[in-house]
């Protein structure tokens, strides 16, 4: 069966999700596009939220970075992305779609190293809650990015959008160990912070893209 | 030379002061550093940033701001100075960009140099901090008798919110004339909100603040005011009027209950009736004297009234039968509680009376030969002390009056000779408790019935035996016996422990059989000369097991006759 894309409120734990028809059974309930919109808007809401408690939780303790102006800071740079609103505005549906699906694929492997290496941290000056927040943020990224791809599917059943966004491995984007961009070998405090910074930015990045995606697909009262 | 070379030292030293103190005066230096105060993007479209300059350094000072940004190359310099303001650097769309960082710089510069400020850093996704809500308005609404509070705004000024790029949220905060403290309630998206929980007659302020998306809250809008609708006060005094009018009655109902407290005790709780009983004075009882009290708790009024009995103590108690009297003069002692002679009706409780001379016919018509002792131990102290040829000292005891507690009827069954006269005199016998049991002088042929609780056939009542006529084996009638029976219990002959005595016969007619019957009595029937004393019977039947713990007077009773 399909997976769904959960709720928030759900993020602990993988939910096992309740089939949603993909079929039109009878007795199933089939959520509307708008429905799909609102659930992943949510959850990427919550997500940016996460990343950023965890960011400046690691500003406290750290200087501010260097500054590396010349110096590519994100492994996710090679991801080009509209910066202001009316570029935004300008991309179009599927390219939109099409930057939303790479940035959520480049990240999940990235997210998992941060969080194993958090927990793994023997001089953790942060608590414990602090590595349950990464692993949520892992998760929540790998449900995203599944979600925003079934709502991608319906959106082309809808006929709202075009075939030209097709499926994007993660790793014909970016170079195959994501986490080499920022450092060879064992991340450490630093190499968190750096990471966080990135994460929470392309984090707002996806959230805001999504909801330009609804509010350009379906334009209602929530725009 | 060593003091020319110091005080050229010297000299030089206050050349050099003096021309500090003229350079100082007229101030020329380069500029002081400026401070970058920060920036703040209002609808994450735009964004501005302020600066504090420093000194100018006497000299006319310019300040300029330049910037570098990732992903752009060079330096570049801000690209709108005046719209904000003085000492300000606007950016437009087309410079912002949001999720890159920009590294900001202010140069101040004067003919005597330049001074460069720290590197301010930012990105525009953390600087967003909107306008606040424009036209703020408040309405007082009813609905129902209910009154409401309406308030309503609209969006801080240039901000797009209908595109999605932006979420915007609202705040706002309630606060009532009279107190400092704010009531704060989120909004949403909605630009509308009604209170519910207001007061009358109260002035409210309110005020509205917005967010975008994660960032800054606006400042608070300007307070905006809105008084509420009083009570309407013909309401108030409508209430005041009637509790007062109802407390009036009320008081006067409170009043009249408090003065009529016993009426009213008594209506509620009544008092509780005590016993009546017939006949009975209450306040006889209360006074307390026992022969009134007794007479009042007599039931049945027929009673003949009570004679003083003290005649009765000269009466003694006299038993004939088959004309063995009692001698008067023997000191024997003879318990009686009661002879029931034929035909004699002893009515409990009732007065003593002076027996009628038929009574005493009766009396002496009982004639025994055997005394019983039965129930009736009363009276017979009574005779007792009548007995003046028994032995004067004798312990008071002897006089002790045992109350009749029961009488005993006899039927007669032949009526022919004795009971004529028993059945007519029957009287009551006074209840002081003794019976005067008196030997009848005319010895006459009576047949009287050995009345002892052998011939007790019936008991009817609780004080009545009915006795059987006839002759029973082995008993005796009493016959009348012409010799004087002493009337005494001089015929006792003989105390045999507590209860029996042993009974002389004066005439040993016949000789008899004592017979133990029943618990009270026996017949003694032994005929024997009288002796006063008994000390050895001749002939000396059985005697009688006297009743309960009766004794046997031995003073002899004077002759009644």
């Amino acid at each position: 069966c399909i997976r769904t894309v959960t709720q928030p409120a759900s993020l602990f734990m993988r939910v096992g999700t309740a089939p949603i028809c993909a079929y039109g059974q009878a007795g199933c309930h089939v959520p509307s596009l708008a429905d799909l919109f609102d659930r992943v808007i949510q959850q990427s809401s919550r997500m940016h939220g996460i990343s950023s408690d965890l960011h400046s939780e690691f500003e406290q303790y750290f200087l501010p970075s260097k500054n590396l102006i010349g110096k590519r800071k994100c492994h996710t740079y090679g991801i080009l992305t509209p910066d202001d609103k009316e570029n935004a505005q300008r991309l179009g549906r599927e390219q939109l779609t099409e930057v939303i699906l790479r940035l959520l694929g480049a990240w999940g492997d990235p997210l998992s190293q941060l969080y194993r290496s958090m927990s793994q941290d023997q001089n953790q000056d942060f608590n414990h809650y602090s590595s349950n927040k990464a692993l949520e943020i892992s998760d929540m990224v790998h449900e995203l990015r599944d979600g925003v791809s079934k709502m991608a599917d319906k959106m082309k059943l809808l006929g709202v959008l075009g075939n030209t966004v097709g499926y994007i491995s993660p790793e014909g984007l970016v170079p195959s160990s994501a986490i080499s961009f920022y450092k060879r070998g064992e991340l450490n405090s630093m190499d968190h912070h750096d990471l966080l910074y990135c994460f929470r930015r392309d984090s707002n990045k996806v959230k805001n893209y999504l909801r330009i995606l609804k509010c350009t697909t379906l334009p209602g009262l929530d725009c | 030379m060593t003091v020319c070379t110091r005080m050229r030292g010297h000299l030089g030293l206050a050349l050099l002061l003096l021309l500090s103190a003229a350079v100082e005066s007229n101030s020329m230096s380069p500029p002081g550093k400026p401070v970058l105060l920060g920036c703040r993007s209002p609808e994450k479209e735009t964004f501005t940033c302020w600066w504090e300059p420093g000194s100018d350094g006497g000299l006319k000072t310019t300040h300029r701001l330049f910037y570098e940004r990732e992903r752009l190359e060079g330096k570049h310099e801000c690209p709108d100075y005046r719209s904000a303001g003085r000492n300000s650097c606007f950016f437009d769309r087309d410079h912002t960009s949001i999720w890159v960082d920009y590294h900001l710089t202010v140069v101040a510069s004067n003919e005597l140099g330049n001074t460069t400020s720290d590197i301010f850093k930012m990105d525009v996704m953390e600087i967003v901090k909107p306008n606040t809500p424009e036209n703020v308005t408040l309405l007082v609404m009813k609905r129902e008798d209910n009154l409401y509070l309406h308030v309503r705004w609209e969006p801080p000024y240039n901000t797009d919110t209908k595109s999605g790029w932006v979420t915007i949220k609202y705040e706002l905060r309630v606060k009532q004339e009279k107190s400092n403290e704010w009531k704060e309630y989120t909004s949403g998206t909605e630009t509308h909100i009604n209170l519910y929980n207001i007061n009358p007659g109260t002035l409210y302020a309110v005020q509205v603040r917005c967010r975008l998306d994660h960032g800054s809250w606006s400042e608070w809008s300007n307070s905006t005011s809105v008084n509420t609708p009083d009570y309407p006060h013909n309401e108030k005094l409508f209430w005041i009027l009637v509790s007062m009018l109802s407390a009036v009655p009320f008081i006067t109902a409170m009043c009249i209950l408090v003065m009529k407290r016993k009426n009213v005790k008594q209506y509620l709780l009544p008092p509780v009736p005590g016993p009546k009983i017939r006949g009975v004075d209450v306040q006889l009882l209360k006074r307390g004297r026992s022969e009134d009290v007794i007479n009042a708790l007599i039931i049945n009024q027929s009673f003949p009234p009570m004679v003083a009995w003290k005649d009765q103590i000269e009466e003694y108690l006299i038993v004939s039968d088959d004309g063995l009297l009692l001698d008067p003069s023997s000191s024997q002692k003879r318990k009686k509680s009661l002879i029931i002679p034929a035909g004699f009706h002893l009515d409990l409780g009732i007065q003593c009376k002076e027996p009628t001379p038929v009574q005493r016919d009766l009396q002496k018509a009982e004639e025994r030969k055997n005394e019983m002792d039965n129930f009736v131990k009363a009276n017979t102290s009574l005779t007792e002390g009548n007995l003046s040829d028994m032995e004067p000292p004798q312990p008071p005891t002897q006089k002790q009056l045992f109350p009749i507690a029961s009488f005993v009827k006899t039927t007669d069954q032949s009526p022919s000779k004795h009971n004529s006269a028993a059945e007519n005199t029957v009287k009551p016998l006074a209840n002081c408790g003794y019976v005067d049991i008196q030997r009848h002088e005319n010895a006459k042929e009576v047949d009287v019935i050995e009345v002892d609780y052998s011939r007790v056939k019936e008991v009817s009542g609780d004080n009545i035996l009915i006795l059987q006529r006839g002759n029973i084996p082995g008993y005796m009638d009493i016959q009348r016996q012409k010799e004087n029976i002493p009337e005494d219990y001089s015929r006792v002959k003989e105390v045999d422990g507590d209860n029996k005595v042993l009974l002389q016969r004066q005439n040993a007619s016949t000789d008899s059989s004592c017979r133990e019957k029943g618990n009270h009595y026996t017949d003694c029937t032994n005929q024997k000369l009288r002796n006063p004393h008994v000390t050895g019977p001749s002939k000396v039947g059985v005697c009688t097991e006297l009743i309960g713990s009766g004794y046997v007077d031995t003073i002899p009773a004077p002759p009644l006759m």
